[in-house]
């Protein structure tokens, strides 16, 4: 049976006063995309710091490839930080090859996977640039390449897709998925849910330390109950009309003509069939429209509004960082 | 191992690539040769000029050129190499024969009294002499009555002539009065010559003293200077290593690069790489500094005879194990020890402005060594210098300085081992508060709320 990269258990975190990661259990299975979604101030940069034992838990066991983080489990993984950071006055190509260096390769081959590297990724050219001369979203990507460069087994990205224009997001998703291909194991963390969307096998949510939900899409998707907007004429009661047909109707905001309603549909029943048991009651329709679920919607519906307000506003709260 | 290596590799071509560092590496040999120049070009470029001096006889000239010859640079040179202790002859040479060259000569007299001469003083002639026509610089008149020698000059501000003038006939009046007096013009020399010595004198064991003798020679001052020398060069580079130490750990951290390091390299390769690399840089500094010192130095050996016995005994100090021992453990244990606080500071700070803040106690914290070397190069055996040498942050210098005064030996060990013991908490605690630092973004405000937490739960 192939050992997991990563399991975590019951790990916390605390900084001072304040519980960072609470009783988080959390395995990573080879071979998988695993997205580690939350707001900013969820936990999700001290849970991946704590994973590769750049911080250690207060209480609980990290274990990275079947071992304590260690410099040799370490190896065999690829970690891109939230805080992106490079030496300003190396060079594009002297940062991937010291970083793989660092990593056990030997020059030679450090030096020949970054050419390849910036090749396949539109940075030839500024190969011998300095880091410090490079816009923010080369110098990303610098960073990026560096995490992959030695091949890693376990690729831990944290926020990976921040910063970077839509045309360089989906050069990080192709790179991702490739090293999928390749055979690498990813776990991402983010507050785009759009990204998770695109990529992951499986999802873990966290929200204020804690987590919230772990499994895979289409398990998302079921915690949340389905339903279908309406509009009818004004004054039409949505409600009573479709309540005898054993469907559930509230009233929604405005959005112009007539009134919206909301219908929440009973297991079994499609966004169709609310819209037939509508006509059948003689509603006034003006407008219809299924309802498209998101992850986001997930998140909403397991940790409120409040909570996921702070996935859209990246100044919401800062990731922690106290005193160990 | 490698990673270190490769740390070390990348902060020192780090280093070395930077503008900085090449202008610092050539600024010291530059001045020295700068200022060498300049002291031989204002040597050399200064004018011969010639005087005339109207008396009746050759009286005073001959005085005054007597005084020029017993003033010159050679026999300052000689001096010098008295004071020395070098072989005889060891300044007749070539090498002087620039400092020897004459700025004053004498010429005949183009005129017996002031307005015949005024043509030549105010350069609107010029008088025939040993380098050609030239003006005539100034002119010493005697007064009918022989009391006053009046000196015309048109370049009043250059009085080095009339100085001489001065002393010559002062040292004239003095042999004259002597001579009047009945005694020899050299009596006062005589004088001098005949009082008694106070040679300085080595109490040795019988046996040393059969085969060395008691003459306090070069070789019983060369350990001091070389234990001074070192002592010093080991405070030179604890002082040079903050800028790089402070700014290096600054970069990384406003780079926000430890998280990226911390998973490749453990700690103690990261911080050893980092220390290794700043010794690297200021080694190599002092290195070439050195190298230049001592291709002048062997420059200078070509040009005066018996200077390669000079340093033979400064060489034999610095091999001698007494010296060399306490030198290595002190350098080794007193750049960790300096090292590693510096390091951890800089971590604390997210700006050049933060650590400059810190500078001014760093600076006063490395003033005191200084002040103690000082102390213990003028008195080693100083009840002072003994007491402090017992303050860990002073211990490094201080006994290297006390080594060539036999210090007892359960003294040193004592000494050696406190240093140790000190390094090993000094890393203790950096390497705590440098994490705090670099992984956790502590910051100044919060370092003693860190070391209370290091205490407590050490006590725990």
């Amino acid at each position: 049976m192939a050992q997991s990269p990563l399991i975590l258990t019951d790990v916390t975190k605390r900084f001072g006063n304040f519980t960072a990661v609470r009783d988080l259990s959390l395995e990573v299975p080879e071979g998988q995309i695993i997205g580690f979604l939350g707001p900013n101030g969820a936990g999700k940069s001290t849970s991946l710091r704590v994973s590769l034992g750049v911080i250690p838990p207060d209480e609980g066991d990290v274990r990275l490839f079947g071992d304590v983080p260690h410099i040799l489990s370490l190896r065999r993984v690829g970690f891109l930080p939230e805080e992106r950071g490079l030496y300003k006055k190396m060079t594009a190509r002297e940062t991937i090859a010291y970083f793989a260096r660092l990593k056990g390769m030997s020059a030679s081959a450090a030096k020949a996977r970054a050419d390849e590297l910036m090749e396949s990724t539109g940075l030839g050219e500024f190969r011998n640039t300095r880091v410090s001369k490079l816009s923010k979203g080369m110098a990303q990507k610098v960073q990026i390449l560096s995490t992959l460069a030695h091949r890693p087994d376990f690729l831990i990205l944290d926020e990976p897709f921040s910063g970077l224009d839509p045309v360089n997001q989906q050069v990080l998703e192709d790179l991702i998925r490739a090293e999928h291909a390749r055979g690498a194991t990813i776990l991402f963390s983010t507050h785009v849910m759009e990204h998770a969307e695109r990529l992951c096998d499986r999802i873990v949510m966290m929200a204020r330390g804690r987590k919230v939900f772990d499994g895979t899409l289409p398990e998302a998707f079921a915690t949340l109950e389905k339903g279908a907007s309406l509009e009818v004429e004004e004054g039409f009661d949505l409600g009573a009309a479709l309540a005898p047909k054993g469907f559930e109707a509230h009233r929604a905001a405005d959005r112009g003509h007539g009134d919206a309603w909301r219908i929440a549909l009973p297991k079994g029943a499609g966004p169709q069939d609310a819209l037939r048991a509508a006509i059948e009651a003689g509603a006034p329709i003006t407008g219809f429209a299924p309802d498209e679920s998101r992850l986001r919607d997930v998140f909403v519906s397991l940790v409120g509004e409040a909570d996921a307000a702070a996935l859209d506003d990246p100044l919401a709260e800062l990731e922690e960082g106290e005193l160990a | 191992m490698r990673n270190i290596y490769l740390v070390f590799r990348r902060d020192y071509l780090g280093y070395v690539k930077a503008w900085g560092f090449w202008l610092s590496l050539a600024a010291v040999p530059a001045l020295m040769l700068i200022g060498s120049l300049f002291a031989m070009f204002a040597a050399q470029s200064s004018p011969v000029r010639y005087y005339t001096v109207i008396e009746p006889g050759q009286l005073y000239a001959e005085a005054i050129d007597a005084e020029f010859a017993r003033n010159e640079a050679a026999a300052m040179a000689q001096d010098l190499a008295d004071q020395m202790q070098l072989p005889d002859g060891a300044m007749n040479n070539g090498a002087m024969q620039t400092l020897r060259e004459r700025k004053f000569i004498e010429v005949s007299p183009p005129a017996q009294d002031i307005d015949g001469l005024r043509p030549y003083l105010l350069g609107e002639q010029l008088v025939s002499g040993p380098l050609g026509d030239k003006p005539l610089f100034a002119a010493f008149i005697l007064s009918n009555d022989g009391q006053t020698l009046e000196y015309w000059s048109d370049d009043v501000n250059i009085n080095t002539l009339r100085y001489e003038a001065e002393d010559a006939v002062r040292r004239l009046a003095r042999k004259h009065a002597l001579e009047a007096a009945g005694l020899d013009p050299d009596f006062i020399q005589q004088a001098d010559d005949g009082a008694v010595q106070v040679p300085a004198r080595r109490i040795r064991s019988v046996t040393e003293q059969e085969s060395a003798g008691s003459e306090v020679t070069l070789a019983d001052r060369a350990p001091v200077f070389v234990a001074g020398a070192l002592a010093y060069f080991l405070w030179l580079m604890v002082f040079s290593i903050i800028q790089y130490l402070l700014m290096g750990t600054i970069e990384e951290r406003s780079n926000k690069i430890f998280d990226t390091l911390l998973t490749s390299v453990r700690m103690p390769e990261l911080l050893a790489g980092k220390l290794l690399a700043v010794f690297a840089v200021t080694s190599t500094m002092m290195l070439v500094w050195g190298l230049f010192a001592l291709s002048g130095s062997a420059f200078l050996a070509t040009q005066v005879p018996g200077a390669g016995d000079m340093i033979t005994p400064f060489l034999a100090a610095a091999a001698s194990p007494q010296i060399l021992l306490p030198a290595l453990v002190s350098f080794v244990l007193g750049y960790i020890m300096y090292g590693m606080i510096f390091m951890a500071l800089g971590s604390l700070c997210d700006t050049i402005q933060e650590a400059q803040t810190l500078l001014s106690p760093m600076m006063i914290l490395l003033m005191l060594p200084m002040f103690a070397i000082f102390i213990a190069f003028q008195d080693p055996g100083s009840p002072v210098v003994d007491f402090a040498t017992w303050i860990p942050v002073f211990t490094p210098f201080l006994l290297i300085l006390r080594m060539p005064h036999d210090p007892p030996m359960w003294e040193v060990a004592m000494q050696m081992g406190l240093m140790v013991v000190t390094t090993l908490a000094v890393l203790w605690v950096s390497v705590r508060v440098y994490r705090a630092g670099a992984v956790n973004g502590a910051s100044i405000g919060d370092l003693g709320k860190m070391l209370k937490g290091v205490v407590r739960k050490k006590a725990a």
